[in-house]
């Protein structure tokens, strides 16, 4: 590729992101290394069909919308009995063999351009530590997006038979004007038989531009459970992945979306099954209005020695408007013959049957509509196990639709 | 031995698909391509001067792109090597433009197409069979009560001849231009026989019509084109058989279909295609569909080193309607990446995609799809449901549908399913005396069904021989 270095960018900039923080070593140079590969490395790879890439994430300009040396946010973390849920200094300071070990474990810094760029810059994060048998209810992280641009990066590390639900969300706080990045990476680190549902609600500002990218890797007998709701941003770019390393490991990614005016979804959902008796079930919904647009892919890849796997994906979009545009590749990749695997995609408008017969109940046509796109939501939003994300997620839809 | 294997040597199948000829040659062209080749190939075939023109304008085109290589899990294509195929080669029959009646063909021809039962099924009362032996249509017939509503079935370098203005205004124009790939403009530039069809307005032709192809000589390619005009309000289907022996050098198929589906007409485009496991199947089959026309696309795919082939519908009018059937076997060494493209660009269009795949002693099957509905495309639907079956680990079945949708009040649905060959299946047969093989080719022919029972019968129990001996590894 490709993409320049943002002139905003040098070593110094990262050394002294470093130093601010009295970061160990190691980080500086990973965060350094990182820096370095920007060179090379390409952006995500986008679904293209001949004569058409469906994001076109090299046409953002980085060097006007990136400012490193000014990132601020505002972050609340609420812990839970017997976990630790700290800010990535304190974390640094009280547990730095911990981050040490996990840090890019799950997720390479340098997996495309965007991640490096993640790594080499970010200045907020959270570690969230869940000891060996610990069941940690409730951990929230709140963050707020209150500058040009914002790095972060969050690792969670369940031991053997820990389990945690966690809630992060992020939104904008004071208003700054004009076009922004937000970036964080994600990674779960578990134990045998570890439970990690991580729910996560992106209500950005219309002028945001937002990358995140979650990675889990599943352990024997673990279960790594996402929920993820875009309803902001101006262009989003998400990717779900979980490797399912561990024999009889499982995964479920459930995805919200409800755009208007003129987002941009790029939403991925991806599953390895590597161990033996794995289970995945990818569901995602989506809503788009007005000239909103979303890109899915589903990837449910199965290797060679994943003996007795299942594997499920659907996903359903709801076009609300004729200028929306809905495009979707769901994807098997079968290399083993013990698989039950499907996939299914479907596209279409709200059902003008089930609109008939609520509006011959006397419900005004504009309600009946929005209870049923409220409705359509529903099969995700059971999924989600904190109440203060569910009731979140329907808050967001119900006032987008009025 | 298996009762399979005892029964395919009582019924010779075994032998019959997998026999070579000793042909000799009336015309061979140099191997490779050249503006020289291109120029002896028309001159040869004595074609007229815009014909020409377009070969050598396909032959620029065919230079300028490049092979196709980054698509995702697509068949490696480093070994097709266009300098090394012979692009033509006419067989050795004193009529030209292929003979009317069975008997006079020469033995060795004649030979061949019987062991590949094509004689009955015209003894069947078919209504005509065309069949092409390397490059040229060597047979044809058509009943004579077609012929007097004005249908034509005839060879497609007959066609050029005698059916010169439909032919040119139809030839790789709107349909497959040179353009749409490289080896839409190899077949654009080599291109030699092939079947023409044109249903006049309102006719409908009750039987099918049938042309049968077959690659006969080491390290050649075929390129033949299938034009079919189908008028307003007519109906015609179209039944077309290819396979090819095995050798050691590499084939290379491209071929090229058009169809043109006028206003209410209904055309069905059948094939079974068993091509060697040296051999590339690299196509370009694409119909246009006006309003409240139908297409259906019905194909097996067996045999072939690979096969990249898409058959598409651009349902052009109000009301069109598209229906693909496909099956795909991959064996050892093959891999067979297929599947179906439909552009709805007008409202009220609906198309449905079933395609199925088996996959066996590592072979790789992909179903590559594109579902695109245009702006403006309202009240369209499409379902797209595909079903992989593997036998062993050692296989790899892809799906990757791609759905583009930019209208609203549209249904889309797609669906995949991969499973393995039911285990509890094929105890429940076996408790019932079948041995294990026979169980599994039982529940392999339940499972192509779908497919089986679109075909006329004769390429139905075909379908079904070639499926029992992929399954016994017998092609090899």
């Amino acid at each position: 590729m490709s993409t320049q270095l943002p002139a905003s960018i040098s070593e110094e900039t990262v050394n002294e992101i470093s130093a601010e923080r009295d970061e160990p070593d190691w980080l500086r140079r990973t965060r350094l290394d990182a820096l370095a590969a920007l060179e090379e490395l390409e952006m995500p790879s986008v679904i293209e069909t001949p004569g058409r890439r469906w994001t076109n994430l090299e046409d953002l300009d980085y060097e006007s919308i990136v400012d490193p040396l000014d990132q601020r946010d505002e972050t609340e973390r609420v812990s839970a009995e017997g976990a630790k849920v700290l800010d990535f200094e304190t974390a640094l300071e009280e547990h730095p063999e911990l981050v040490e070990e996990h840090f890019g474990s799950v997720t390479d810094p340098q997996t495309n351009y965007l991640t490096a760029l993640s790594t080499a810059l970010f200045t907020t994060g959270t570690v969230i530590y869940v000891p060996e048998g610990v069941d940690a209810e409730d951990v929230k992280v709140r963050a707020e997006m209150n500058s040009t641009s914002l790095f972060s990066h969050t690792l969670v590390v369940a031991e053997d038979n820990a389990s945690a639900t966690i809630l992060e969300r992020i939104s904008n706080g004071s208003a700054v004007d004009g076009d922004r990045y937000f970036s964080n990476l994600v990674e779960i680190v578990t134990g045998e038989n570890a439970y990690v549902q991580y729910g996560s609600l992106q209500n950005l500002d219309e002028d945001v531009y937002d990358f995140t990218l979650k990675r889990g890797d599943a352990n024997r007998y673990a279960t790594i459970d996402w929920i993820e709701g875009n309803i902001g941003s101006r262009l989003t770019r998400s990717d779900i992945e979980t490797e399912l390393n561990g024999d009889s490991s499982e995964t479920k990614i459930v995805g919200a979306f409800f755009g208007h005016d003129d987002q941009h979804f790029d939403i991925n959902a991806r599953v390895w099954h590597n161990g033996e008796h794995t289970t995945a079930d990818l569901v995602t919904r989506g809503v788009l209005d007005d000239e909103a647009r979303s890109v899915y892919e589903g990837v449910q890849d199965v290797g060679r020695d994943a003996w007795d796997t299942s594997s499920y994906q659907r996903e359903n979009t709801l076009m609300l408007s004729d200028d929306s545009e809905a495009d979707a590749s769901p994807k098997l990749i079968i290399h083993n013959h013990d698989t039950e695997a499907s996939h299914s995609a479907t596209v279409g408008q709200v059902d003008a049957e089930d609109l008939f017969y609520m509006t011959s109940r006397s419900i005004p046509e504009n309600t009946a509509r929005n209870m049923l796109v409220e409705g359509f939501f529903v099969p995700v939003l059971e999924e989600v196990e904190v109440d203060e994300l569910r009731e979140d997620i329907d808050d967001l839809i119900v006032a987008r639709l009025d | 031995m298996s009762s399979d294997q005892d029964h395919l040597k009582q019924t010779d199948t075994e032998e019959r698909f997998d026999f070579k000829k000793d042909s000799k040659a009336a015309f061979a062209a140099e191997k490779g391509l050249t503006e020289e080749t291109i120029h002896a190939i028309s001159e040869d075939k004595d074609e007229p001067e815009w014909m020409l023109e377009r070969r050598l304008r396909a032959l620029e085109q065919f230079q300028a792109m490049p092979m196709p290589t980054d698509w995702p899990g697509q068949p490696d294509l480093s070994e097709v090597d266009v300098d090394e195929i012979v692009p033509y080669i006419r067989p050795d029959v004193d009529v030209r433009a292929g003979v009317d009646d069975w008997t006079e063909l020469p033995d060795e021809i004649k030979d061949t197409f019987d062991k590949l039962g094509i004689p009955e099924a015209e003894k069947n009362a078919l209504s005509g069979v065309g069949a092409q032996y390397e490059s040229e249509v060597v047979y044809q017939n058509m009943q004579e009560r077609w012929e007097e509503k004005g249908v034509i079935f005839c060879n497609m370098d007959q066609a050029v001849q005698e059916h010169e203005e439909i032919v040119r205004e139809h030839f790789m124009t709107t349909c497959v231009p040179p353009s749409d790939n490289k080896f839409a403009a190899l077949h654009g530039a080599v291109w030699s026989g092939g079947s023409f069809v044109y249903v006049p307005e309102d006719v409908t032709v009750e039987m099918p019509v049938q042309a049968y192809f077959r690659m006969n000589s080491e390290g050649m390619g075929q390129f033949e084109h299938t034009l079919i005009v189908a008028e307003e309000g007519s109906e015609v289907h179209y039944i077309e058989g290819c396979s090819a022996p095995k050798y050691s050098a590499i084939n290379l198929h491209s071929g090229g279909v058009e169809v043109f589906v006028g206003e209410d007409a209904h055309v069905q485009y059948s094939t079974v295609q068993n091509w060697s496991k040296n051999t590339y199947n690299l196509n370009t089959k694409r119909a246009l569909v006006e309003k409240n026309g139908r297409m259906e696309w019905i194909s097996g795919s067996m045999g072939s080193k690979a096969t990249m082939l898409y058959p598409s519908s651009i349902l052009k009018g109000r009301g069109a309607s598209d229906n693909h059937i496909t099956i795909a076997f991959a064996g050892e060494g093959q891999n067979i990446d297929t599947g179906a493209k439909v552009y709805h660009n007008a409202p009220n269009t609906k198309s449905t995609i079933e395609s199925k795949s088996i996959s066996k002693d590592g072979g790789r099957t992909n179903y590559r799809g594109l579902v695109h509905i245009a702006d403006g495309a309202e009240g369209s639907s499409t379902a797209v449901e595909c079903d992989a079956l593997m036998f062993d680990n050692e296989s790899t079945s892809d799906t990757m549908p791609y759905m583009e949708i930019n209208e609203s009040t549209v249904d889309v649905a797609h669906e995949a399913t991969v499973g393995k060959i039911g285990d509890e299946d094929v105890f429940y047969l076996q408790s019932r005396g079948l041995d294990d093989d026979d169980a599994k080719q039982m529940i392999v022919s339940g499972f192509i069904e779908p497919i089986t029972e679109e075909l006329p019968i004769e390429y139905a129990v075909e379908l079904n021989r070639l499926v029992e001996l992929e399954m016994e590894g017998s092609l090899g």
